[in-house]
């Protein structure tokens, strides 16, 4: 019994402590609100804070975001910092969207424009930045897809940054050597291409479609190499439909390529994020691989071996079709920086994020294989692969957002679903057609 | 009647090597992929995906394992002990107060207050991120270790009071009632009777929820955002960017968050469930 | 005399009450703060046309409700968890107690059984999701070797509709049943030794011990148990969301992985918060009332 009571006098003991080590964490906490609440210096000196939300947890990202804020800091005369928070991409959109419901929005934020960011600005958590931007003299810097594609109801409201993306086709250069393939220019050579690889028993196309927007790539440039993005732009608007011939085209020629083997087995279950798709390309079963441009980092940092066998080539054109071939899919600055503040802490906050335009930043972009979206940037980059991205960007009549960033979101996900059902033949083209667009007219109806 | 008492052996016998063949099994499907985790832990990147996740690693290089330790491991890891521990004792206190009156009283609302209590078990853990969240700002805690607390214990709680509750309403009426003669009152025949029998239910529950908070991910993520405040879970992200991630680097993070919880387990499990009923029985 | 009695017992209970007030406050008060609260809020903004961040939400009654109320997916979700909800039970308990009576029957011997069923439970929601997506893959995956190996042909286990349900299902029971073998062995510690010794001097061999001694007095356990697992079914998120997103043609989708596309990726909060509660509705009311069937005769007391 008395053991017992021992015993039980050390766990309330125990918890007593715990109890009082709370305290404590809560008496630190009590301590600054009370500094406070007295002295003005401490306030505002937490005002002089600009707080950055961004993904830059790792790698390239990292790098350049690094620079750029440790730049403004050391170089600032505003009398602001900059505190850098990076946060884990998976759920950073989570993230934003708790903060700013309670009002606790960063003062400056990555988004990756479109939808997202549409809907950021309609809420009221973003700035128009055009005369910052003259002031500046951004404008003549920054690439003008790049600006076009931070720009909302004709204002500019976001700083572009890290890349220069396009939805292309990476192919293995010494598999294509040795099986005697060319570079194909129209679907029908790419088709051609497909088979003999496929005769070979290699897999034409690396694509891990679980996320779905991979393949969504796919399906985008079908149809704009078969409809320019007219049709996109007008069924967007209302005035068109998602059920337009190109799209419908698209649909037909990704359910004709898988069931030709075009794509690994098991396409929708594959990861892209655990690598699975390259992996194919890495173990050399699959030869092509359609994917966003940012794969100019991703190789070298993975093998810098393997990327000497990589080349690049635009998305063929579709025969028999007068769309415009120069137009690219992708982003064109990749992450956005939007703005919370206003005043003057608006203006050190964006003269932080100008940083990203400068000379230092734009080396240490080229170094991890991007492509720094100013006009600058064919002069700065020296690898054959990246260049010829870049040409291409800068050489397209025009660059249309990914689908699935620059729909309103709800929309986007019926297309990203309906686009995977495509690819797992459980869905006509007609009926992912006629589903995208009910999702696209329910939303113009509110 | 020795031949029938050598075929029930026999049988016995049989029943024992065939249940060792399912254990067996079982236990190789158990900790397979964790065997997968600490093998991949030691390649590196390339290597991972051109020979494929189920292949030996090249050699046996604990480059990764110093790459993590020499980075916040550390940091992490200690607010992770801190949050676990100050948490999961609150925790188990205040559901084994509240499961007391529930599994041994008679009153008024017991019913009502029992049957919310279990309905709190359906919550979404999303649906509380934004109230949590505000909360934590006007409480001053956002951005501290402290802010997890709160939700850590309130999430256990309609589960552990439900655990508890059945285990004390399993005690015998009679252990309760020879006290009582003796002149026991209510709050001494808990924390002598009722507590020390409850303790198969608090050491399940004390692995269960510690479990849960040694990998909670989602409310850490929001309710922290300064590097010194993160918690193990978080620590994967410095290997995982928006297109590229380190899986080797994070099997090896992930690796050394499981050990303490896996030696801690090995070295408490006995004690946990078997030693603790034996103390109290015999009390 | 009869007045001093009853007296006596109103007292009694007056200090019963007061007791239970002061045992319960603790909990009651996080609960109120941290999950009442919360509760409240949901059903308050599931009455607005909200996208979640900006300040001016628009009211719109009842009509969030009515959409779910005819809402395919919404009911497709729910009808995933129940399936969920089910194999969970079937699999998870069964093989649970087979365990715990494994280690139970085995004593000692048996105790590095129980560390290493232990493991899956320890294993973070990012390793296992990473780890079974590899192992599940079409070409070259695990169970798509076995396949090969036995002269059949590749399975896709997730990437088909028919089956990526049952396949989580799977991975789901892999990780949680452990759980259920802790809980169990910790039931049978409520199974006396005396009980078991003194069946063995009546004769009782194991296989009669166990179904008519020990069984019987697992039984609170196993209800609770039950719930358990029914619960945590109906509001599974975690895996489901790190290896399938809910695809493919929403063979997967479940109330929560719905409810958190529409809550934090679709800018629909307030229709987010309508699955919430509904999801809230439908699991209190299948618990309690489970609940109620299985304990039937000691809740008409």
């Amino acid at each position: 019994m008395k053991k017992r009571m021992l015993k039980l006098a050390a766990l309330t003991l125990s918890l007593a402590m715990v109890a009082s080590l709370a305290a404590c964490g809560n008496g630190g906490n009590g301590d600054s609100s009370n500094d406070q609440a007295s002295g003005g210096d401490a306030k505002t000196e937490e005002d002089k804070v600009i707080t950055y939300w961004n993904i830059g947890t790792e790698g390239a990202d990292k790098e350049a975001l690094e620079y750029a804020v440790n730049e403004f800091n050391k170089n600032t005369e505003s009398g602001y910092r900059v505190e850098n928070v990076p946060t884990q991409n998976d759920n950073y959109k989570e993230k934003l969207v708790v903060a700013m419901s309670s009002g606790e929005c960063p003062d400056m934020y990555t988004s990756w424009s479109g939808g997202p960011m549409n809907e950021y600005i309609e809420s009221g958590f973003a700035q128009p930045l055009d005369d910052l931007y003259e002031k500046y003299g951004l404008k003549d810097e920054f690439m003008d897809a790049a600006l076009a594609q931070a720009t909302y109801d004709g204002k500019l409201y976001a700083v572009p940054t890290y890349n220069v993306s396009l939805a292309g086709v990476f192919y293995n250069k010494e598999m294509f050597a040795k099986y005697e393939l060319e570079v194909p220019t129209t679907v029908s050579e790419l088709e051609a291409v497909c088979d003999k690889l496929k005769a070979e028993g290699i897999t034409p196309f690396a694509l891990a479609n679980g996320p779905k927007w991979t393949g969504s790539m796919y399906f985008q440039c079908l149809a704009a190499r078969k409809g320019g993005l007219e049709p996109f732009q007008s069924a967007v608007s209302g005035e068109g439909t998602f059920e337009d011939e190109c799209f419908i085209y698209a649909g037909e020629k990704i359910q004709e390529w898988v069931k030709k083997g075009y794509f690994p087995e098991g396409v929708n279950s594959l990861s892209e994020d655990d690598g699975q798709a390259k992996q194919l390309m890495y173990q050399e079963t699959a030869a092509m691989m359609v994917i966003g441009s940012w794969y100019t980092g991703t190789f070298p940092s993975d093998s810098p071996e393997f990327y000497e066998k990589i080349g690049w080539f635009s998305f063929p054109k579709v025969d028999g079709s007068d769309a415009d071939a120069s137009i690219q899919i992708g982003t064109i600055g990749d992450q956005f920086v939007s703005f919370n503040c206003t005043g003057e802490k608006l203006e050190a906050a964006f003269e932080c994020a100008s940083y990203y335009a400068s000379e230092g930043a734009k080396n240490v972009m080229v170094e991890v294989g991007k492509i720094p979206p100013t006009k600058d940037a064919a002069d700065l980059i020296t690898d054959d692969v990246t260049k010829q991205i870049l040409d291409a960007a800068t050489d397209a009549s025009s660059v249309q957002l990914w689908y699935d960033q620059y729909l309103p979101p709800a929309v986007a996900q019926v297309h990203l679903d309906t686009c995977q059902e495509l690819f797992g033949l459980t869905m006509t083209p007609e009926e992912a057609g006629a589903k995208f667009e009910q999702a696209m007219e329910e939303y113009l109806a509110e | 009647m020795e031949n029938g008492y050598k075929m029930t052996k026999i049988k016995s016998r049989i029943a024992w090597v065939i249940a060792t063949f399912f254990a067996v099994a079982a236990a190789i499907v158990a900790i397979t992929p964790f065997i997968f985790m600490v093998m991949n832990s030691f390649k590196e990147k390339f290597e991972m995906l051109t020979k494929g996740v189920f292949a030996l690693p090249d050699k046996l290089d604990f480059t990764n394992y110093i790459e993590v330790i020499q980075g916040n491991f550390f940091g992490y890891f200690l607010n992770s002990v801190l949050v676990l521990a100050v948490s999961l004792i609150i925790l188990l206190m205040i559901s084994a107060f509240a499961s007391y009156p529930l599994s041994r009283f008679q009153f008024g609302m017991k019913g009502l207050i029992y049957s919310a209590i279990v309905a709190c078990m359906s919550i979404p853990v999303h649906i509380t991120l934004i109230p949590i969240f505000k909360m934590s700002q006007s409480m001053r805690l956002y951005d501290s270790i402290w802010a997890l607390i709160g939700p850590y214990v309130a999430m256990g709680i309609p589960i552990s009071v439900f655990i508890l509750t059945s285990f004390m309403e399993q005690i015998p009426k009679e252990i309760e009632e020879a006290a009582a003669i003796d002149g026991c009152g209510k709050v001494r025949m808990f924390f002598s009777i009722i507590l020390p029998m409850a303790k198969p239910g608090l050491s399940t529950l004390a692995i269960y929820n510690g479990v849960n908070m040694w990998n909670e991910f989602i409310f850490a993520y929001t309710l922290t955002q300064s590097q010194g405040n993160r918690t193990l879970p978080l620590a994967v992200w410095e290997f995982k960017g928006q297109y590229s991630m380190n899986t080797p680097m994070i099997m090896s993070v992930l690796t050394l968050t499981v050990l303490p919880m896996i030696i801690l387990f090995v070295f408490a499990q006995d004690k946990l469930i078997k030693g603790m009923t034996a103390g109290a029985v015999k009390g | 005399m009869k007045k001093d009695g009853i007296t006596l017992a109103r007292k009694r209970q007056r200090n019963t009450n007061c007791v239970a007030a002061i045992f319960l406050a603790p909990v009651i008060i996080l609960l109120i703060v941290y999950i009442f609260y919360p509760i409240v809020e949901t059903f308050r903004v599931s009455a607005f046309d909200w996208n979640g961040i900006s300040s001016n939400p628009k009211f719109i009654g009842l009509g969030n409700w009515v959409k779910l109320l005819h809402d395919d997916k919404f009911w497709t979700a729910f009808l995933n968890n129940v399936k969920v909800m089910v194999l969970s039970i079937l699999i998870q308990i069964p093989l649970g107690i087979a365990m715990a009576t494994f280690v139970e029957f085995a004593g000692k011997k048996a105790t590095i059984f129980k560390i290493l069923w232990f493991i899956p439970m320890l294993m973070s929601s990012v390793a296992i999701g990473f780890l079974f997506t590899y192992a599940l893959a079409t070409n070259g995956g695990i169970i798509s070797s076995i396949s090969q190996f036995f002269g059949g042909t590749n399975i896709d286990l997730l990437g088909n509709p028919d089956t990526a349900l049952y396949t989580v299902i799977g991975v789901i029971a892999w990780q949680f049943t452990p759980f259920y073998m802790v809980y169990c062995v910790a039931g049978y510690t409520n199974v006396s030794k005396d009980v078991y010794e003194a069946s063995v001097i009546d004769g009782a061999n194991k296989r009669q011990y166990f179904v008519h001694i020990a069984l019987p007095l697992l039984k609170p356990t196993l209800k609770s148990a039950a719930i358990l697992s029914m619960v945590g079914s109906l509001k599974y998120f975690d895996l489901v969301y790190v290896m399938t997103g809910g695809g493919p043609s929403n063979a997967t989708e479940l109330m929560a992985t719905y409810m958190y596309k529409l809550s934090f990726a679709q800018f629909n909060m307030g229709y987010g918060s309508a699955v919430a509660g509904g999801m809230f509705i439908l699991i209190s009311f299948i618990s309690l009332f489970t609940m109620r069937i299985l304990n039937g005769r000691k809740e008409g007391r």
